[in-house]
């Protein structure tokens, strides 16, 4: 078997090398935070690209550093060191704090889980106020600018009621219509559904995937598994520090601090079209994550011709069945007609985090005996100890 | 005699529901004076926030009147049209609510700006200087320049009261202010409500479902079931109960 070329990886830097199409880009984040016990450290490098037009959600536990991580792309909070890009422009560099935020004005729309309207105004006139503040559209197209966007959302019956007078969900949807007042390219949007039922909710996650299809991109920290789900990317925080997107698809039950622990552990491989990954009859050293392209399983049949029992994409995992059964390879793993990037972690790691995982261990087993059953694989190493 | 600065007469309010009418007012009457603290107690659904959108004309109602005694003779809240009643707000009522509604890509100072700007009752230099001087009254001069991201729910809730007092209304409408704070940081919020009455001659009229908050008001009046039912002594007013205005 060739030796693959190997380097230590991290999905998100790799997106942000070629990223001219980035809306966002963090090279090295790092902020600290001093109090009385001493210094902080909440996000310790931070790289991260998204691109156009995603609809990304942000998870992690309470402290990992999902809020500061937004308050570095809003222009809301300083990074102690690192660079933010967005939309183009480095924020943190060279501009006063009123040029950032009116920059924010433009730029940025932001929806928070406590709704933050004026309790003074109508909806209608809430919805104008970002128009007025960055002095964006003529003062005589603002009203009817407004009231097309309480339409959108579904709202225009309620333009002239206050905030008080209309339901937590109907404050928290105009709330959205004002972060879109000036047409910007980027939401952002922090527990926007935290407060409200469930059906609430929906409309709004519906609501942003109406702005995704126009083109917005929507960065959204989140606790709702069911919101996750209907984003682009996820993007999981641990004590500071961003999980590899891969990991995280590939196995889903890992805790997160197994997870990061994989993500400093991993190196990523690369192959070239119908490269072998894995021989039959070797001894399995990594279990392997793909990144991207697709790989093709292969037995042998009596006759020793090959049958491709099985393509697996991104997201999938093999190498899995030797590292927990033992032996040597039953089949041959090689790459498909494309080039194919793997993530492939050392043996003794992968069976150590299983030992102390047994929710991911039985996840993964169950998986093996759907592959077996699936594609009648008689296991012979079983039958032979 | 003077009149009462708030005074309601008869007030009705009734909802058209799916279920069928519900009477969420019955005829209230109540007069409240200038320089009172007067506190709005009663179970939750009883009719206390109602009763508060009535005086300061938030919600509309069915019967009845409303006749705010500030300035220039006596207003009816409910008879003037819906921008005048708007206008009138802005200038003569100040409201706060549980919740903080601070806008969160302003600063503070600028925060407590906006409402005088869109007054235009201050030129933009005065409406910054008297934010300031607010923001002082809170004790929060020092944050003015952050964003409410970085301050406390309490510190928050401060700059909100120091936001609905911006245009120096008369009369502050609050409903459930310290509702999401805990018991130190509401002792704060009515710390500055104290002042507020004593030192500077507002009114104010807050809504509780908290009786144990009774002591601090220098009259708190009950609600049952959408009707006044009397006044509730507190045994040991914080506030001398013969406040006299002090209003310029």
């Amino acid at each position: 078997m060739k030796t693959p070329r190997t380097r230590p990886t991290n999905d998100t830097v790799r997106n942000t090398a070629a990223s001219s199409d980035a809306m966002i880009q963090l090279h090295g984040v790092v902020k600290r935070f001093s109090n009385a016990a001493g210094e902080f450290t909440v996000l310790k490098g931070v790289d991260l690209a998204i691109k156009r037009g995603e609809f990304v959600s942000i998870v992690g536990k309470s402290g990992s550093g999902k809020s500061t991580l937004l308050n570095m792309v809003t222009g809301i909070d300083h990074p102690s060191d690192g660079q933010v890009v967005v939309n183009g422009t480095d924020i943190y560099t060279g501009m006063t704090e009123s040029q950032r935020s009116n920059w924010r004005g433009r730029n940025l729309g932001i929806v928070f889980q406590f709704f933050q309207l004026l309790p003074m105004l109508t909806l209608l006139e809430n919805v104008m106020l970002p128009m007025d503040y960055v002095d964006m559209y003529d003062f005589d197209e603002r009203p009817a600018r407004a009231m097309e966007l309480l339409k959108l959302v579904g709202l225009e019956k309620f333009a002239n009621k206050l905030p008080i007078l209309v339901s937590t969900g109907q404050q928290q949807l105009a709330a959205i219509a004002r972060a879109m007042a000036c047409d910007p390219p980027l939401l952002i949007a922090d527990e926007p559904t935290g407060n409200l039922d469930t059906r609430s909710a929906d409309t709004i996650i519906q609501l942003f995937e109406h702005f995704v299809s126009l083109g917005k991109t929507i960065v959204m920290v989140t606790h709702d598994p069911s919101l996750t789900s209907r984003t682009h990317r996820n993007i999981i925080l641990s004590d500071g520090e961003l999980i590899n997107e891969t990991i995280a698809i590939s196995l889903p039950q890992l805790r997160h601090r197994h997870m990061l622990e994989f993500t400093k552990l991993v190196e990523e491989r690369m192959y070239q079209p119908h490269e072998t990954i894995i021989s039959r009859n070797e001894s399995v050293g990594y279990f392997f994550m793909i990144r991207r392209g697709e790989v093709e399983v292969i037995l042998q049949d009596k006759k020793k011709r090959e049958n491709v029992i099985s393509r697996l994409s991104n997201g999938e995992f093999f190498g899995e069945m030797e590292l927990l059964r033992g032996g040597k390879s039953i089949a041959n793993v090689r790459a498909g007609s494309g080039p194919v990037e793997v993530l492939a972690l050392p043996r003794a790691d992968f069976i150590r985090v299983m030992n102390e995982s047994p929710i991911t261990a039985e996840a993964v087993a169950k998986i093996v005996q759907k592959r077996l059953d699936k594609h009648r694989v008689a296991d012979y190493r079983s039958a032979s100890r | 005699m003077e009149p009462s600065l708030i005074e309601l007469k008869n007030v009705s309010k009734t909802y058209s529901t799916a279920a069928g009418d519900f009477a969420a007012l019955k005829n209230v009457n109540l007069k409240i004076n200038a320089g009172e603290f007067v506190g709005i107690v009663g179970k939750s659904g009883a009719g206390k926030s109602t009763l508060l959108n009535m005086i300061n004309g938030v919600d509309l109602l069915t019967e009845g009147e409303v006749i705010v005694n500030d300035g220039g003779g006596g207003i009816s809240v409910h008879r003037m049209t819906e921008d005048q009643r708007a206008l009138w707000r802005g200038r003569n009522m100040g409201v706060v609510y549980q919740s903080f509604q601070l806008l969160p890509m302003l600063t503070l100072v600028e925060n407590i700006t906006l409402p005088m700007d869109l007054s235009e009752n201050f030129k933009p230099r005065e409406s910054r200087d008297r934010a300031m001087q607010l923001l002082q009254m809170v004790e929060l001069e020092e944050h003015a320049d952050k964003l409410p991201a970085f301050i406390s729910g309490g510190q928050q809730q401060r700059v909100a009261i120091a936001r609905a007092l911006a245009n120096d209304p008369a009369i502050l409408a609050a409903d459930e202010p310290t509702g999401s704070l805990d018991s130190l940081t509401a002792d704060h919020i009515f710390e500055v409500f104290e002042h507020l009455v004593t030192d500077q001659g507002k009114t104010i009229v807050m809504v509780t479902h908290d009786l144990g908050l009774t002591s601090r008001f220098s009259r708190s009046i009950k609600i049952v079931d959408g009707e006044l039912a009397g006044e509730v002594d507190s045994d040991e007013p914080k506030i001398d109960k013969t406040i006299r205005r002090r209003r310029k």
